[in-house]
């Protein structure tokens, strides 16, 4: 039905400037523009992203990597950067982070998505994303890089925080890097061990690589102290879960290795036990602060403690002037006590206190 | 005049009245899916059918029927855009979508006013001090006085023809209802404050002007068409408009059962309370789903007013459980067909013209 190939329709894309100009300053909606857009290729539009899925591939037994390719909206994407991924459901948008495994010029992109046991988009996509469809990604974010510095590189992952490592893992070799690399995965379970096969290939391809897998179910099979301080590398960066992430941080710190580190944590954040009310930390995204609150005040007044100035107008919760994106945890409804834990919604700062830590887009 | 039957409700019956309502607004938002994303956006469809086929056939030029339909489909298609999809989505109705187009802080709508500006005289003010004397400055809009309470200024006495240029020129009342220009008249906040967003309305005036009055026009000619009739054609859509959204509202809160409250009303207002005031301040137009679709369902006021954030469409449903409720704590529930609302907003426009009548 595309009336364009989707490489034409990215050349279209960059034509687009003056309509965007115009949809900027409210000439044109552009909802509009994007309607018409879609006849040319689905996947067009004048500034959102949106990707066709060119390929799927399983790289582990609970990992899909799918391959897309980007309608030219993409800016300035890097390998071991995070995308939202959205997927409507029941009338809503979902938002789902994934890393970038792989960023070529020609707008292709890859993300590896692995199954989450009860999640309910991990399970739609990993079980029914089509080649040929098309979906919505966010801007790609996140500033994990390769060490700008000489020296070994040491890449410590868990489960799927091995994804942004292998983007940046790639890229480095790609680029020549020659130095010593060492990449330990950490996984549950024999079968788990991603991109096994590419990741022994390179090793096999590239002298200074070594690859190595433990196993977190088997006895003995977790990552220890000693046995990290036995690996090589002076530059160390990290991926995984929070706990793991915090541990293995600690461990390189007390061990006083120099070099740099850079890690990166994914899991959900700390929600408070119900009849708790006590300290919880609040991430303001956007003003890049990070203050330590409580449980039962509304974030509005919580922001405003901590010199924030969120726009706001009735402070209970009608006018919507103090509409929010909450990028992460849980709050609670003040008025229902209801709790909120979907990431990327708005909520109403004035009526939601924090559940647990927040990280809210303000 | 207001003669209304209310029971006054002791302080525990208020708690169980708002409580009562709570749960009716926790029950519909636990409800929302699927359906109300559908609708939202077939209304949308629907607005630009309207506004571009209407466009369309005007550039056929006078032929009167081509002329005539495609004028009222383009008036329909901005009330449509105004009501169901502009008021409903900045209110952020839809705001749980997370979709970007349906985001209530971010909608700009085809009218005259900056939406910002709206945001903040409708949603915050308006919906928060709703009939609050010299709170909320939507009743009467300064030009006319509804209510006996309200002091009376010999300005008044030619009420009636202020507010039939207010209807003719509604949407421009509305726009400039944020630049508190009687608030710089009468010197209490300075020019320097009032410039930016006169400035903003300006922008937004020419483009508003640019595209009904010279960016169409210009295509009409462009494509060898009357330019007079389509230009026509636009003004008489807007003029629709102006008509319809000011009888709506009209009859929203002014009606004859309809209450007004002193400032002192908000002293430790609870919740129960906000929500017996947007009761007792409302009024609700009975009729056929075309018409509560053609007002933005804001022919259910009275639901709108007590859940402003839950999807418009979802009010008739709604309204019949208020209605009980009402009914149980001895609230008048005030509903009437259009014409009989507009009639008693005609009488009090008419009788509160002169002074002396409200104190008798
Ligand atoms: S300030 Fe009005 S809803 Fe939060």
């Amino acid at each position: 039905m595309a009336l364009l190939s989707l490489a034409l329709a990215r050349h279209v894309a960059r034509g687009l400037q003056p309509l965007r100009r115009l949809c900027a300053s409210g000439w044109l909606r552009e909802a509009d523009v994007d309607l018409c857009l879609r006849l040319l290729h689905p996947a067009l539009r004048l500034n959102r992203v949106f990707a066709q899925v060119e390929a799927r591939r399983w790289v582990a037994d609970d990992m899909l990597a799918i391959e897309l390719r980007c309608n030219g909206n993409a800016r300035d994407w890097r390998a071991g950067q995070h995308v939202q991924l959205y997927l409507e459901q029941d009338g809503v948008r979902h938002g789902r982070s994934y890393s970038l495994t792989r960023v070529t010029t020609d707008g292709r992109i890859e993300l590896a998505i692995k199954r989450q046991p009860g999640g309910r988009l991990s399970n739609r996509l990993l079980d029914r994303l089509a080649v040929g469809e098309v979906i919505e990604l966010g801007q790609a974010f996140g500033d994990f890089a390769w060490p700008q510095e000489q020296g070994a590189v040491l890449l410590l992952a868990a489960g799927s925080g091995l994804t942004p490592l292998l983007g940046l893992l790639r890229d480095a070799l790609a680029r020549g890097f020659a130095a010593p690399v060492t990449l330990l995965h950490q996984v549950r379970r024999q079968g788990q061990q991603a991109f096994a096969e590419e990741l022994q290939a390179l090793a096999a391809r590239h002298a200074n690589l070594q690859v190595r897998w433990a196993f977190s179910g088997e006895v003995g099979g977790r990552l220890t102290a000693a046995q990290l301080a036995a690996l090589p590398g002076e530059h160390l960066l990290l991926c995984g879960p929070r706990g793991f992430v915090e541990q293995a941080c600690g461990w390189w710190c007390d061990a006083g290795r120099g070099g740099s580190l850079q890690a990166e944590s994914f899991s959900p954040l700390p929600v408070l036990a119900e009849a708790d009310t006590g300290e919880v930390r609040l991430r303001f995204a956007r003003s890049g602060q990070q203050v330590s609150g409580n449980g039962n005040a509304s974030l509005l007044e919580q922001a405003e403690a901590s010199g924030l100035r969120p726009a706001h107008g009735c402070r209970q919760g009608i006018c919507t002037s103090c509409t929010c994106l909450l990028l992460a945890g849980t709050v609670r409804d003040l008025r229902s006590g209801e709790l909120f834990a979907e990431p990327n919604q708005p909520i109403r700062l004035c009526v939601s206190a924090p559940h647990g830590d927040v990280e809210i887009d303000l | 005049m207001t003669t209304r039957l209310d029971r006054e409700l002791s302080l525990a019956e208020l708690e169980a009245f708002g409580q009562e309502l709570d749960a009716l607004r926790q029950r519909t938002l636990a409800d929302l899916g699927e359906a109300d994303a559908r609708y939202i956006r077939r209304v949308r469809a629907a607005v630009r059918g309207c506004c571009w086929t209407g466009r369309a056939l005007l550039v056929l030029g006078w032929f009167p029927p081509t002329w005539l339909l495609g004028t009222l489909l383009l008036g329909l298609g901005k009330i449509l855009e105004n009501m169901e999809l502009g008021h409903n989505v900045m209110h952020g109705q839809y705001d749980w979508m997370n979709d970007p187009e349906f985001a209530g802080r971010q909608y700009e709508w085809d009218i005259v006013g900056p939406a910002d500006f709206w945001r903040h005289t409708h949603n915050h003010v308006h919906h928060t001090y709703t009939n609050v004397l010299g709170m909320d400055d939507d009743v009467g809009y300064g030009v006319v006085r509804l209510f006996p309470e309200q002091r009376w200024k010999p300005f008044y006495r030619w009420q009636p023809l202020w507010v039939t240029i207010q209807a003719l020129l509604f949407q421009y009342a509305v726009a400039i209802q944020h630049l508190r220009l009687d608030k710089l008249v009468k010197g209490r906040i300075s020019k320097e404050e009032v410039k930016p967003l006169a400035r903003r309305f300006g922008a937004k005036l020419v483009r508003q002007w640019g595209k009904d009055y010279l960016a169409f026009p210009l295509l009409a000619l462009l494509l060898g068409a009357n330019v007079l009739a389509v230009l026509s054609g636009n003004l008489a859509a807007n003029l629709l408009r102006n008509l319809w959204t000011f009888l709506v509202i009209f009859c929203g809160h002014f009606t004859e059962k309809a209450a007004v409250f002193a400032p002192e009303i908000l002293e430790g207002e609870t919740r129960g309370h906000w929500y017996l005031r947007q009761l007792r301040g409302s009024s609700n137009l009975s009729g056929g789903s075309l018409l509560h679709i053609l007002t933005g369902n804001l022919s259910h006021q009275i639901e709108h007013h007590l859940f402003p954030d839950l999807p418009a469409r979802r009010y008739a449903e709604l309204a019949r459980e208020v209605r009980l409720i009402a009914q149980r704590y001895g609230q008048h529930y005030n509903c009437g067909t259009l014409w009989g609302q507009f009639a008693t907003v005609l009488r009090r426009i008419w009788i509160y013209r002169l002074p002396a009548t409200g104190t008798a």
